[in-house]
């Protein structure tokens, strides 16, 4: 990896044409998928945006329309807002929990390995079926947590956790960590295990502590790591869907809509493709702002920082 | 080597297309929630016809929107079981085959269920034909009645006599439950079941011409009041408040003593939970005249469809003496006035309850029917998880009003 960068960088370097067209061809296969499965049905959505595009029936141009409906639309805000809310919860949420998980994995101990399984395997259960285990688990009577409460005396009647928000939003949470910060501690492990021992162990003798090492240390040298993971933790926590469209239904009143799920609604619900078109846009374009934000707080890419 | 291979599956696809021909296989769907009347008329037609139907059960809350994205997708199934409200907004986006001719030249077809008909009518063509008709009516538990003291025999006849029942069978114990409803988002359940509280006294949540909300009525205020005071009494099971409709046949878990159900759930009681003893009545309004809603499903063909002649068979037979049978027997009310008397003879006599509702049923009409009632996130569902188990009964009534008006004035 370190060998092609440096000898691409450098400059004047004569290039025959053959081998660039060797080079197209190698990438060719990535490039179609891309074009096919990415390229094509953004350019697609775009072209739907700027129609009043029934599900059934025929399509109409009307230009940026969709565009202006949304900034008047009520729901879709508070879509955003609520999507907002979710993602800093629960981002912040997982690293609490994956990051001391990594720091515990990483040493060589007993059973290391039986810990990261235990740790990963949430992770391999599909987002949808987790949903609808914790939907069981969170029944008021038939389920396990609320009944478990109440065996254990610490309250008076079995609660019914997915009825009002406050629980509800919090059950989600804690079924997200459960299934994604092993994902996430993963992750942080690699970059944990990137760190020489030799620099850490230069520290410990010039008198680093254990909170210097880790703050002066790791942290500035998983800066990338952790940059991966934040990025696929809030991304992934902005196209939040399945959890609320089967754990709540979007309930309770409608308080747990997130943009994909007024999407979703929108298209195939109210039959407005058009509109949802628009803003599968909107949502894109705040995904890349976001990304790119994250990549530049976080200097990725500055290699002298 | 994979152009071999896909000349060999075309191959083969030709050489099975005619073979096809002398039995074909319908696809059908059904929506969930409309009990087992539908699935065994299709396994009777199946076991003594030739041609066969493969029938696939799709989430009631999802029909729609399946059916909808698979006509885009040019794969939609040749017919199906759709949920009346539903024919005037497909067939006025051009996607159903029209009847019309056929349909006029049944011998029984004056005798076919009006409403039905009616919103199986656009632009005075046929689209749809009734396929089962199910109205909403009031459940109790006779054992539960025995067990609280109160005379087993004797309907309620009006909310407070419900509520007061409620208690007294709460008051048996810890699951014992006086009364259920799905509150969690079910739009279909409630306006199937609660709704008659204010249409028995008059009221409704439409105008006439349905482009008027009027959800803020006198009427609907005092029926949201009896359901949150059982709630609040602690007479419902607390799942009530997110059930979203897939418990809504919690009546047949024995523990629950009244509950407003359809037909069709009645026909699921006789057969499937026979120990289970219980009365039907009408559903009371709030001021003690009683309502019901006139739902169920009519039978639909996807436009274009090779399969019609198949269908238009299968169809015949459901409305023959023995499919009208079958479907009696599993929940769904007679379809053709004309032989009514003679498939329900021998049945369950509180099928005649659900018949007998038929005189004071209404169903809406409106194309905007999923927007507004059904969506789990449209106006209505939200307003009734509010109004009933909220503290803001005001901001309940006056953000649904104002929404309600808004999805119905963007769909003019």
């Amino acid at each position: 990896m370190t060998v092609v960068a440096t000898l691409s960088r450098q400059p004047g370097r004569p290039r025959s044409r053959s081998s660039a067209w060797r080079g197209l061809l190698y990438i060719a296969p990535a490039m179609a998928l891309v074009i096919l499965f990415f390229v094509v049905p953004v350019i697609v959505t775009a072209w739907m945006s700027l129609h009043a595009w029934p599900l059934m029936g025929a399509q109409r141009w009307i230009g940026i329309s969709n565009y202006v409906r949304m900034i008047h639309d009520a729901r879709f805000l508070s879509a955003l807002r609520f999507t907002g809310l979710y993602t800093v919860v629960a981002t912040i949420a997982i690293f609490a929990v994956a990051f001391p998980l990594a720091l515990f994995v990483e040493k060589q101990r007993r059973f290391v390995g039986a810990y990261r399984t235990v740790i990963f395997l949430p992770v391999v259960v599909g987002l949808a079926t987790a949903s609808l285990l914790w939907v069981w688990l969170a029944n008021v009577d038939s389920g396990f947590i609320g009944p478990l409460l109440k065996e254990l005396g610490l309250v008076e009647r079995s609660p019914n956790l997915l009825a009002s928000f406050d629980a509800a939003f919090l059950t989600i949470i804690v079924m997200v960590v459960w299934k994604i910060a092993g994902f996430t501690m993963i992750i942080l492990l690699t970059g944990l295990q990137a760190i020489p021992s030799d620099i850490v162990e230069a520290a410990r003798i010039d008198g680093a502590k254990r909170w210097q090492r880790f703050r002066y240390l790791t942290l500035p040298l998983m800066r990338r790591t952790i940059a991966l993971a934040l990025i696929i933790s809030v991304t992934g926590s902005i196209l939040a869907f399945d959890q609320f469209y089967i754990m709540t239904a979007g309930g309770p009143q409608n308080r747990m809509i997130s943009v994909v799920y007024y999407i979703f609604n929108q298209s195939f619900v109210s039959f407005n493709l058009g509109y949802g078109a628009s803003l599968s846009i909107v949502l894109l374009a705040i995904l890349v702002a976001i990304s790119i934000v994250q990549l530049w707080l976080l200097k990725v890419g500055d290699d002298k920082a | 080597m994979m152009k071999q291979l896909l000349a060999a599956t075309s191959l083969l696809a030709l050489s099975l297309t005619p073979s096809l021909a002398a039995a074909e296989t319908i696809n059908m769907w059904v929506r969930t929630g409309v009990g087992d009347a539908f699935k065994n008329v299709v396994a009777a037609y199946n076991a003594g016809h030739e041609d066969k139907v493969e029938l696939t059960e799709v989430p009631f809350s999802e029909l729609v929107q399946k059916y909808a994205t698979s006509i885009a997708g040019g794969q939609a199934p040749d017919a199906l079981s759709m949920d009346l409200i539903y024919t005037p907004a497909f067939a006025a986006a051009g996607q159903l085959e029209d009847l019309t001719d056929w349909a006029k030249s049944l011998p029984y077809f004056n005798a076919l269920s009006p409403s039905h008909v009616r919103l199986g009518t656009y632009d005075d063509k046929i689209y749809g034909l009734p396929l089962s008709v199910e109205t909403s009516v009031f459940a109790w538990n006779k054992d539960l009645y025995r067990k609280a003291g109160l005379d087993p025999e004797k309907a309620p006849a009006n909310w407070d006599e419900i509520t007061a029942n409620a208690e007294k069978i709460r008051a048996l114990g810890d699951d014992t439950y006086g009364f259920y409803f799905s509150g969690g988002g079910c739009g279909g359940c409630m306006i199937f079941t609660f709704t008659p509280l204010v249409w028995g006294a008059g009221a409704d949540i439409l105008s006439a011409d349905g482009k008027t909300a009027t959800l803020d009525t006198p009427e609907m205020r005092k029926a949201v009041d009896i359901y949150r005071n059982m709630v609040k009494k602690d007479l419902v099971p607390a799942g009530a408040a997110s059930d979203n409709g897939t418990n809504f046949l919690s009546f047949t878990n024995g523990k629950i003593g009244q509950q407003s159900l359809g037909a069709f759930a009645i026909g699921t009681l006789v057969t499937e939970h026979p120990t289970i003893d219980f009365g039907v009545t009408l559903i009371p309004g709030v001021n003690g005249s009683p309502s019901s809603f006139a739902g169920g499903d009519n039978v639909v063909v996807t436009k274009g469809t090779t399969k019609l002649e198949p269908v238009k068979a299968f169809i015949q037979y459901i409305y023959s003496e023995e499919g009208q049978k079958i479907m009696a027997k599993y929940g769904s009310l007679p379809t053709r006035g004309d032989i009514a008397d003679q498939v329900l003879k021998g049945l369950d006599p509180r099928m005649e309850v659900g018949m007998k509702a038929i005189a004071v049923a209404k169903t809406p009409y409106t194309l905007q029917f999923n927007d507004l009632i059904n969506s789990a996130n449209g106006p209505w569902a939200t307003f009734l998880n509010a109004a009933i188990f909220s503290d803001d009964i005001e901001g309940a009534f006056s953000s649904a009003q104002s929404e309600m008006q808004s999805i119905i004035d963007s769909g003019q």
